[in-house]
């Protein structure tokens, strides 16, 4: 059992976001089930396998909704320094990522429906790699805020050409 | 050598692009740089002056209207006309042939094939036409501008200085007139994926004069491949266009071609040669079918026999027309170093009847990529890729060399990136990485060996598929898995060489990657529970260019936030663990 020698970023998330995660995980279940159930209603004849299938996604799929929120908001941390973001996520693939304040290209926050229902918001850190964006999920619309504005003020400062 | 020798290094990091707005020059993390090396034979020169022009990846059009002056407006070269009257002749010609000559029968199967290349054929000359008459360009003293468009009207104007490449390509018909295709970039590559502006086509004389007086002056942007198809444009008048001024990088060797026709593409190749000949022997009345049947006693061979006789049949003609396409598209291909007005940069000229040029900047060069396929490793051939910002790494443009010995590939890269000697990052020794990596591989090809062979196990019980399919096929999956585990571990390895991070990895296409730290855009730390049992991490290192992302698959893991450190020069020490951070 060897962990990475890094430490954990500073700031936890809202547990709000727990919510948010159960009801992804149960709209996927749903979509998923969906095939099965839809050929199981139709196709006769599929009926002693889709069945089976359907029971199975949608047992995973409750389990996943059931255990993997709280897992992923045990692990989810983020902080920002004058030089970096530092974001830690996943659940059974930890995934930490760091990105320099000298190369960020854009810091946008967004709320989705859901999310302002729950009363959060999600900060993005893109920089000018195509290998994806860093996010905080699961943050106070207000801390979402002060942490972009935060972000932007240091970066205006920050010389650095982003790629 | 002259202009080599005269041009200074160039600013190989942070130039390249501002995205907001700060100082282009100032990349805090930047490496010192680049060594001047024997090698090249470059000059140590004092990095240069940045250039008044304001380095934005978006230079698409004006920032403000171009002023309306005097300047007059060229129409393309009118030569086109010709080039489209011929193309109509030719792509009827099949059909006068086949119908007026050899007398074939009009009916359906022939006549839809013949009428579809030839409207196909009138089709591409009204469309030229059409842009012939629409269109105008022009050079004033600020803008390069075009206007085109029928019905949607078009006016496209760059800023000159923010042109940062010219370059021309022929098909055939265009070389038999003497006109050249003109691609002017702008280095807005990495959000368009085209060209900012494409003339096609201009007369030759244009294209040099275009070329000329956007990139300053000294090459003709077209010199090396009018060197090459002089004769058959007739006129070679031209054809002694200084090739001193550029650095001669590599040439084609012609034994090379060996190394490029063996590929899964000769298959398809095949097929659709076959199945070309196929349809325009029938169209002339051969029967290939009865043609086929004749060459041998098929029944006496048997199956297996025609069927290896198929493949065999298959995959010659599959590797003699890669070999013809390998020979057509690279003959006469030079790779050279030139100065332009921003800059060195890499070019590349090629083609046999349909010739190419692409130029490179190399303010935006990164780093290389040295892939190695699984049966090419062992006679030492590899491929070599730049990593460049602003070319998708499938784009023609970042493959620099063909397939081509290993040793060759090194060292070009090595002078590309000048680098050269014990610092070479491609050369350099790469440490190992832990036992543990290749436990977890050959965990993965027991794992997939015994799912797959369960599921087989399953179907056989259930349905009437053969015991013997699963019993065989477990143990071969296993063997072959495990090949695949040990040849994955042994390729994996990292290490720092200078100013490069160097990570490879790869089972069946080994890949060495060298990155400049100072373009490293984040990191990216992984653990699944698996990998933390066993000790483990991957780290991905992301930049803006190439493939966006290189790995360090499976290092161990109390070396992984040291890596990730040292990658980001040291922007990682916030956040490591104080009782980690001297470990080395």
């Amino acid at each position: 059992m060897t962990s990475i020698s890094l430490r954990p970023p500073r700031h936890r998330v809202q547990p709000r976001v727990v919510a948010w995660w159960t009801l992804r995980a149960l709209c996927g279940t749903a979509l998923a089930v969906a095939g099965p159930l839809a050929a199981w209603f139709i196709w006769e004849s599929s009926r002693t396998w889709t069945g089976p299938v359907a029971v199975a996604i949608l047992a995973l799929g409750l389990l996943y909704a059931a255990v993997v929120p709280y897992w992923r908001y045990a692990v989810h941390r983020w902080e920002t320094t004058d030089d970096a973001v530092f974001v830690a996520a996943g659940w059974f693939v930890r995934d930490w990522r760091i990105a320099p304040i000298s190369r960020i290209q854009t810091v946008d926050t967004t709320r989705g429906p859901i999310e302002q229902l729950l009363g959060i918001a999600t900060l993005v850190v893109t920089t000018a790699s195509a290998n994806g964006a860093v996010y905080v999920r699961g943050l106070a619309p207000d801390t979402a805020r002060a942490a972009a504005e935060a972000l932007a003020e240091i970066t205006r400062g920050t010389p650095g050409d982003a790629t | 050598m002259t202009a080599d020798g005269t041009a200074p290094p160039p600013p190989r990091d942070g130039t390249a692009a501002s995205a907001h707005g700060a100082a282009p020059e100032a990349d805090h993390a930047g490496p010192p740089p680049p060594a001047d090396d024997a090698g090249t034979g470059t000059g140590s020169g004092p990095p240069p002056a940045v250039t008044g022009a304001p380095r934005d990846d978006a230079p698409e059009t004006a920032d403000a209207p171009p002023p309306d002056d005097r300047t007059p407006w060229h129409r393309l070269d009118g030569r086109m006309i010709g080039a489209d009257a011929l193309r109509v002749l030719l792509s009827m010609a099949p059909a006068a042939v086949a119908l007026l000559v050899v007398g074939v029968d009009p009916d359906a199967g022939v006549v839809w094939p013949l009428a579809i290349l030839a409207a196909w054929g009138t089709f591409k000359a009204a469309r030229n036409t059409i842009r012939w008459i629409t269109t105008r360009y022009r050079l004033t003293d600020a803008y390069l501008e075009r206007r085109t468009g029928l019905f949607v009207r078009t006016h496209r104007s760059i800023r000159r200085e923010r042109v940062r490449s010219v370059d021309g390509e022929a098909r055939l018909l265009q070389r038999l007139f003497g006109l050249r295709r003109v691609k002017v970039g702008a280095g807005q590559m990495n959000t368009a994926m085209e060209s900012a502006l494409v003339l096609d086509a201009v007369s030759r004389g244009a294209a040099r004069d275009l070329h000329a007086r956007l990139l300053g002056g000294q090459g003709a942007p077209t010199a090396a491949a009018e060197a090459a198809d002089g004769a058959m444009d007739g006129a070679a008048a031209d054809g002694t266009a200084s090739p001193s001024e550029a650095l001669l990088l590599s040439r084609l060797r012609p034994w090379w071609v060996l190394y490029n026709c063996f590929s899964v593409w000769g298959v398809l190749t095949a097929l659709g040669l076959a199945w070309g000949a196929w349809v325009t022997l029938g169209m002339f009345g051969f029967d290939s079918y009865a043609w086929l049947r004749g060459l041998a006693d098929w029944g006496s061979i048997g199956v297996p026999g025609t069927v290896a006789a198929a493949v065999l049949a298959t995959w010659a003609v599959g590797v003699a027309g890669l070999a013809v396409n390998f020979a057509t598209t690279y003959a006469h291909f030079r790779l050279e170093r030139t100065t332009g007005e921003h800059g060195d940069v890499l070019r590349t000229t090629q083609g046999l009847f349909r010739t190419q040029e692409i130029n490179r900047d190399e303010n935006r060069l990164r780093g290389a990529t040295l892939s190695e396929p699984l049966l090419w490793r062992w006679l030492r051939v590899a491929d070599p890729l730049i990593i460049t910002t602003g070319l998708s790494m499938w784009s023609a443009a970042s493959s620099v060399l063909p397939r081509c010995p290993r040793g060759h590939a090194q060292r070009v890269l090595a002078r590309i990136l000048r680098t050269a000697g014990d610092d070479d990052p491609l050369r350099a020794p790469l440490r190992r990485h832990p036992a543990g990596a290749l436990r977890r591989r050959l965990v993965w090809a027991a794992a997939v060996a015994a799912g797959s062979t369960a599921v087989l196990a399953w179907i056989a019980a259930t349905t009437a598929m053969p015991h013997p399919v699963w019993w065989i096929s477990g143990p071969v999956l296993l063997l072959v898995g495990s090949g695949l585990a040990v040849a994955g571990y042994r390729s994996l390895g990292h290490t720092f060489a200078g100013p490069y991070v160097v990570v490879r990895s790869g089972a069946v296409t080994r890949a060495t990657s060298v990155l400049r730290t100072g373009a490293v855009s984040g990191v990216r730390v992984r653990q699944s529970l698996f990998q933390r049992r066993l000790g483990l991490a991957t780290v991905t290192v992301s930049t803006a260019a190439g493939f966006g992302g290189y790995e360090a698959v499976d290092l161990a893991a109390p070396h992984a936030a040291e890596f990730a450190d040292r990658a980001l020069s040291g922007g990682l020490a916030a956040f490591r663990e104080p009782a980690a951070a001297p470990e080395r």
